[in-house]
């Protein structure tokens, strides 16, 4: 495919899903779509990782719940706009993410893997302990009987309109990703990729471009995080728990780490599937299921997921 | 002008490098040795890749090894690998961009830069090509063009010459000679090409089992009696 195309195709969907799905979609779809676009920003967060330094990242899920927690605090302690609580959530959650990448200064694959699992099981405790915060007093802001919901911007206070919202703020999420691919940072990474020691001997800071990476992602579930709050109201600490965080992993792979394509085939995979088993009236634990089959396709067959695929087809068609 | 003293390097029990000194100071510095000698430990000493345990290296009074490895690239040390380092899915002319992002050099003379160094290379067509579609030579060039961006003031070639055709080690062997003066750069060259040693250096030293046992005009050095004895067997 050739980039304008590509670019254009990019455009097409983006115009599609920020401003036709919203109008053309029922109530349940709506929400469902509005999930699945958040967890597909924060599924490139951990692509990105993946793809540019071969690292595994189990804890993103850890991260979009510390993004809500701090979007829901801040609602509910300040008067600042939705936007900028999305932004100061993304912002904080990198800060984190940043640290979450002190292990993998050391250690890689599997052993890296096992640390950010423990990372997400801690902070599954943790969220548990204290719940989210609801309009309660005090520091952790926790009312035990009815709680208040989070704000929406005054331009998205309907599930229609802030469904254009999240997928604006996917794209958004996207062009930085893609930004960040096309510059320094990229080539950097690619250069860590080949060996650490090949891009030191380029000048290359290997510690700062990891952190670096992390923080980026951080800032992606971050955002991600403040997004669901909005869009479900409240949060419930058993929506973030460190096999949410295996799963969006292994679905960010199935989707494909090398392009924007699989992180929306991801987010499409973690919320639409189950939404749409459960529109059939089967269990929606099957989509488990399809996630295991899909894993152990792409594990074997398909390395660059099923975005990966797609785009052979399409070479395939463009030598033809 | 490379100042080494007392240089040792040891992995666990083996000694890699031990107690070499050496001053640099000719433009183009060739390194031989037996396999297994010490050459590419002595270059990664420099890049800050060998686990030093004595010794010093200065060049023009700053202390190499004081400094993280990527310091030491931006400051002017360029190596390249035994093992060729060419990213699949990224073009030539990245690779010098990359190097270029580290230099602080402003953006605007950047292209300019990357062009010289290409047309110097005589691979400048190949500048959108991804490393995947390289083959050895060109991605050899690659590799030495990455050395070269940048200003750098100090070149160390580990084996560039490896696997290549005799056509191709003619184009690196003119690459070589003409690199101090159209880059200002010292080279140190490592190689087991005693020809290419012959013709492009002024001086060579001489590694043995981690032991510094010659160094001194090429010509000297390889007529030496213990060079003979350890390098070309008896
Ligand atoms: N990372 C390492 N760990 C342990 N031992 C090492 C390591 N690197 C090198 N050595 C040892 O140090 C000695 C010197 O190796 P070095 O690679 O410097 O030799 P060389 O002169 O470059 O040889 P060649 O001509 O084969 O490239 C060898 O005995 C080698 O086994
Ligand atoms: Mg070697």
């Amino acid at each position: 495919m050739k980039p304008n195309f590509r670019s254009a195709l990019a455009l097409l969907f983006f115009c599609v899903a920020i401003f036709v799905l919203p109008l053309v979609l029922g109530g349940f779809w709506i929400r469902a779509f509005t999930s699945a676009a958040i967890f597909a920003l924060a599924a490139a967060g951990v692509g990105l990782v993946y793809a540019q330094l071969g690292l595994i990242n189990l804890s993103q899920i850890a991260l979009i719940g510390v993004g809500g927690w701090i979007a829901l605090r801040l609602n509910f302690a300040t008067d600042l706009p939705v936007f900028l609580l999305v932004v100061i959530a993304g912002l904080g959650t990198s800060a984190l993410g940043a640290l979450f990448a002190l292990p993998a200064l050391r250690l890689r694959g599997l052993y890296l893997a096992l640390v950010t699992l423990m990372v997400a099981a801690t902070f599954q405790i943790l969220f548990n302990a204290f719940q989210f915060p609801n309009g309660g007093s005090g520091f952790w802001g926790v009312a035990q009987q009815s709680g208040q919901a989070m704000r929406r911007p005054s331009i998205a206070t309907s599930d229609a309109a802030y469904l254009a919202f999240s997928m604006v703020w996917l794209a958004l999420g996207l062009l930085l990703i893609e930004a960040h691919k096309r510059s320094a940072p990229g080539r950097a990474w690619k250069m860590i990729r080949m060996s650490e020691a090949n891009a030191m001997a380029a000048g290359i800071n290997v510690t700062w471009f990891k952190i670096w990476a992390f923080a980026l992602s951080g800032f992606l579930a971050g955002t991600a995080g403040a997004l669901l709050a909005g869009a479900l109201r409240q949060l419930d600490a058993r929506s973030f728990t460190a096999i949410e965080g295996v799963l969006l992993f292994a679905l960010a792979v199935v989707g494909g780490v090398y392009s924007w394509v699989g992180a929306v085939l991801a987010g499409v995979l973690y919320k639409l599937l189950p939404a749409l088993l459960n529109n059939l009236g089967v269990t929606s634990d099957l989509a488990l299921i399809v996630f295991g089959v899909a894993l152990l396709h792409a594990i074997m067959t398909a390395p660059r997921g099923i975005a990966g695929q797609f785009e052979a087809l399409f070479q395939r068609k463009d030598k033809a | 002008m490379i100042d080494v003293a007392n240089l040792t390097v040891k992995f666990g029990g083996v000694v890699a490098l031990d107690d070499v000194s050496v001053r640099l100071t000719d433009d183009v510095i060739g390194l031989i040795g037996p396999n297994g000698a010490g050459k590419t430990t002595l270059i990664n000493a420099f890049s800050g890749f060998a686990p030093v345990t004595g010794g010093r290296i200065r060049s023009n009074g700053r202390d190499l090894l004081s400094m993280p490895p990527h310091a030491r690239a931006r400051w002017g040390l360029a190596r390249s690998f035994q093992a060729v380092q060419i990213v699949p899915d990224l073009t030539v002319r990245d690779h010098l961009q990359a190097v270029l992002d580290g230099k602080g050099m402003p953006r605007s003379d950047r292209a300019a830069e990357i062009d010289r160094v290409l047309e110097f290379l005589e691979i400048a067509e190949l500048r959108q090509r991804e490393g995947r579609f390289l083959n050895q030579f060109q991605a050899r060039m690659a590799e030495i063009g990455k050395c070269l961006v940048g200003g750098p003031r100090m070149v160390l070639l580990d084996e560039p010459g490896g696997g290549l055709s005799e056509r191709e080690m003619v184009c690196l062997r003119r690459v070589i000679t003409r690199i101090h003066s159209e880059f200002g750069a010292q080279v140190l060259l490592v190689d087991h090409d005693v020809d290419l040693i012959r013709d492009v250096c002024s001086v060579t030293a001489v590694l043995d089992f981690g032991k510094l046992i010659a160094f001194g005009a090429t010509a000297d050095a390889l007529a030496n009696e213990v060079v003979k004895a350890a390098y070309f067997g008896r």
